[in-house]
């Protein structure tokens, strides 16, 4: 098999733009997966909340179309165009097919470079958007999860929540004025990175995108360093009621102190990964299959992205009648975990895991543009995601027990539970 | 229709060959086999559909294939924990993604895999086919495993409204009980019921394999074939459901109230089978009323911030299915005005029509749908299943043909045929205040 490195084509001749290409057997779709520097890590202090409404507002018209004409584009060829934005990132997703890849990129740089944010069109969003968050009141899994980050880090750290009224009161703060300060600001040549795959010809498809871009002017920005850590970890335990809920949600865990780039990463991810990381890790074996008390529960480290200390935690579901005997159930599992630790037959079968997923993860154009994405985004270059199964399978049986003990206190677990308790 | 390549395997008739997929028959029990090859990339998708879903089920039993479904995973005669074989454990330890799902008309079983590992998947497959353990000591916790994932579908508004109104407007025929089934059967129902149920209709005349990606067909044909011959056709031929939904002769209402934030309507028709000729003009509608910033529901009702979103319910099924409009209401919009203005403009379409550009735009949003339904092994996999399921695979390969034919006239007819104020039931979900 030729690496994947080999089948991607790389451009950077636009400074502040960088290209993945990857042609692949995919018969007439096209994927293209892009991002830039501009999350809520770079909002004004006062409304995290902008960058996910600028973002909100790009298909709600420019200066040159109105909504419906954007849509009317789109839709007349069957293509979408999509926009989001995450802590660090404002993401743009297209899916078309190849005839029609032109008018997609053509369209996608009109929306980023010259959005028109009308004030009406902003004030139905924000009624809209506090609709969704309303109905997250009596969301389980949201209230647990607000609470869990916001007890383990502090309100300037990246991986922090705002409560559900918070992020209503601020949504309907912003103005008209804000977008266009955030736009300006961040959105720019710069950091832009943009992965695209299926039927598709690189020089094809980066003679149209710098025709597209070329004149948009350079902003520079980088990631906001990080300037406070997590709460030092501490046990703790926290009921969320919300009325008329047939099934409870629970989170446990704790801070890590490290981020991604730390050298016990992997071996500390590895760690996680056996303890709750799929179906044929030790809590989906025990908690729901041997003794049926949960319908899913799982592990994972999370918030651990461009210098954030993140954290490593357990998300499961239990109705309210056993949900104590869920938690005795999985806490036995967290000290056995952390007492006896891994064994060697354990690491090797997530080893193979993993190089597996890695194959199984280029099944589609959307997998392989986001793999290629997420993967820039990190500035790491192409050749990681050839020689990432082999790092992990360098990663030894001590050195994951060193780091389950090292990163992992069982007396400071800090657990929320959420439902009719 | 012959396919360009041999079509001659030990073990196989061919049946028939669309867009690539061509259809085999095992000769030794009936197996169905649709295979397709395509080397875009390392890896295949193996999927076993049964032709068995809660439309087999009655009061009782609700639940049962979906439990059924559950205890499949708990081991077979090769694949077990005795033998430190566990399925999940074989599979997931090569990086395969593998689950199942049930529904109305069918259960399917798949793996996405590393193509070098596509005959254990195949192996796993056949040997759960008849050889399940289906222990009591198993089902007791699976049913609270299953019992959970009731409750966390309970958890949602949306979920409970939708169960509503199919159980409003489906009195006599089985799609009246959603998959999951009733709590009290799922705790009930014994293990000899499931038993039964598997040996009724866990056989290979019984189902559809299906396998895409990255083989050689004749190999992948001669696994399937050392696998899957080993079982016999059923005993008894396979009994089909007879029920039919007596006719609806007025409309019918339905209100859940729950403590909750916000509101929601669904407004349902009754729709003809999923074979049906009118299905292919129900997907353009669909189109046409809400998919897109152009949509007229979303021009209505979401451009005037009177919801968050609209989702259309349109999915064709074996049997008659049902049409529902939802909307999720912003807070302080009366549900009333959102039912008047949906069934406003479904009048609107009966006495004025569509255009012939929304037609166009629909078709075009259809076709790349369709097209991005042939990105990768799993999603060609997965679009089959759901035709198999209604009774044809080639309604999946002729969709976008079927769907071309589709004219402003037919739209309009569909309209009056179908939407009529007795065909339908109406259901709001209203949210009540917390309790202090």
């Amino acid at each position: 098999m030729s690496t994947f490195s080999s089948q991607v084509t790389t451009n950077d001749d636009i400074e502040g733009v960088k290209t993945y290409v990857m042609p692949t057997g995919a018969k007439d779709v096209v994927t293209i997966s892009g991002s830039m520097l501009g999350g809520s890590v770079h909002c004004a202090k006062t409304n995290s909340k902008t960058a996910a409404l600028v973002t909100s507002m790009l298909d709600k018209g420019t200066e040159k179309k109105d909504k419906y004409e954007i849509s009317e584009t789109l839709e007349s060829v069957g293509a979408e165009l999509s926009f989001s934005s995450t802590r660090y990132h404002t993401h743009f997703t297209g899916f078309c097919l190849k005839n029609n890849l032109g008018t997609v990129i053509s369209l996608l740089s009109e929306q980023l470079m010259m959005p028109s944010f009308s004030s009406r069109e902003l004030s139905t969003l924000q009624s809209r958007i506090c609709g969704n968050l309303e109905r997250d009141k009596e969301n389980t899994k949201t209230l647990a999860m607000i609470h869990f980050l916001r007890t383990l880090f502090p309100s300037n750290h990246p991986n922090y929540r705002e409560t559900v009224d918070d992020s209503i009161s601020l949504v309907n703060k912003i103005t008209k004025e804000d977008l266009f300060a955030f736009h300006k600001q961040q959105y720019g040549l710069g950091s832009i990175k943009i992965a695209a795959a299926g039927d598709i010809n690189p020089e094809d498809f980066n003679g149209r995108m710098h025709e597209s871009i070329r004149d948009w002017s350079s902003k520079k920005t980088e990631i906001p360093r990080l300037v406070e850590k997590a709460r030092e970890p501490k046990e703790g335990n926290q009921i969320i009621k919300v009325q008329d809920k047939t099934s409870a949600d629970l989170f446990i865990g704790q801070s890590i102190g490290i981020d991604r780039e730390h050298k016990d990463y992997y071996a500390l991810m590895l760690g996680v990964y056996i303890l709750g990381g799929n179906f044929s890790a030790r809590l989906m074996q025990t908690v729901r299959d041997k003794q049926g008390l949960t319908y899913g529960i799982g592990s994972s480290i999370s918030g651990v992205s461009f210098g954030a200390d993140g954290y490593w935690s357990i998300w499961g579901t239990f109705s309210p009648d056993i949900i104590k005997k869920g938690v005795a159930s999985t806490k036995e599992q967290i000290d056995l975990w952390f007492n006896k630790g891994v064994t060697e037959d354990e690491l090797s079968a997530k080893k193979t895991t993993i190089s597996g997923s890695y194959k199984v993860s280029m099944d589609s154009t959307a997998g392989l543009a986001a793999k290629i994405l997420s993967n820039a985004e990190q500035g790491r270059n192409l050749s990681y995601l050839d020689e990432y199964p082999k790092i992990i399978k360098s990663v030894s049986l001590s050195e994951v027990n060193r780091a389950i003990k090292k990163y992992v206190n069982p007396n400071k677990l800090y657990m929320v539970s959420a439902g009719t308790l | 229709m012959s396919p360009k390549n041999n079509n001659k395997f030990t073990g196989y008739d061919f049946v028939k060959e669309s867009a690539g997929i061509e259809e085999y028959t095992l000769v030794k029990n009936s197996l169905r086999v649709l295979v397709l090859e395509d080397h875009s990339a390392p890896v295949a998708t193996f999927m076993v559909t049964y032709h068995v879903g809660s439309r087999n089920e009655a009061i009782g039993y609700t639940g049962s294939t979906h439990l059924l479904e559950h205890l499949m995973f708990k081991g077979s005669r090769n694949f077990n924990k005795e033998k430190n074989t566990a399925i999940w454990t074989e599979l997931q330890n090569i990086g395969a993604q593998i689950n199942a799902t049930t529904w109305n008309d069918r259960t399917n079983y798949f793996e996405v895999v590393p193509s070098e590992h596509l005959d254990k998947a195949i192996a796993i497959e056949a040997d759960r086919m008849r050889y399940a353990f289906l222990k009591d000591e198993d089902r007791q916790p699976e049913m609270t495993v299953v019992r959970n994932e009731f409750e966390r579908g309970e958890n949602s508004p949306f979920d409970v409204l939708d169960k509503n109104i199919w159980a409003t407007a489906y009195q006599a025929h089985p799609y009246h009980h959603s998959t999951i089934g009733w709590r009290s059967d799922i705790e009930n129902v014994s293990t000899e019921r499931l038993k039964n149920f598997y040996d009724t209709y866990y056989w290979p005349n019984n189902a559809t394999v299906t396998v895409i990606g990255d083989f050689n067909k004749k190999d992948a044909l001669g696994s399937i074939n050392k696998y899957f011959s080993e079982h016999s056709k059923s005993n008894e031929p396979i009994q089909p459901v007879y029920t039919d939904e007596p006719e609806q002769e007025g409309p019918r209402r339905i209100i859940v109230k729950r403590t909750g934030q916000t509101g929601i309507v669904g407004v349902a028709h009754k729709a003809p089978k999923g074979l049906h000729e009118d299905t292919y003009a129900f997907q353009v509608l669909a189109k046409i009323l809400a998919d897109g910033k152009t949509s007229r529901l979303n021009k209505l009702i979401i451009d005037e911030g009177l919801a968050t979103s609209i989702f259309m319910y349109d999915f064709p099924f074996l049997d008659n299915g049902l049409f529902i409009t939802y909307a999720f209401l912003t807070p302080g919009t009366d549900h009333k005005k959102i039912e008047e203005i949906i069934i406003k403009e479904y009048n609107n379409i009966l006495e004025n029509g569509v255009s012939d550009d929304e037609i166009k735009r629909a078709q075009a949003q259809i076709r790349a749908m369709v097209a991005f339904s042939r990105d990768g092994t799993y999603a060609v996999a997965s679009a089959l299943n759901e035709a198999i399921a209604i009774g044809d695979w080639t309604f999946y390969t002729n969709f976008m043909e079927n769907i071309n034919k589709v004219k402003v006239e037919k739209i309009k007819e569909v309209i009056k045929k179908h939407f009529t104020e007795d065909q339908s039931t109406t259901g709001w979900f209203i949210a009540k205040e917390p309790k202090d």
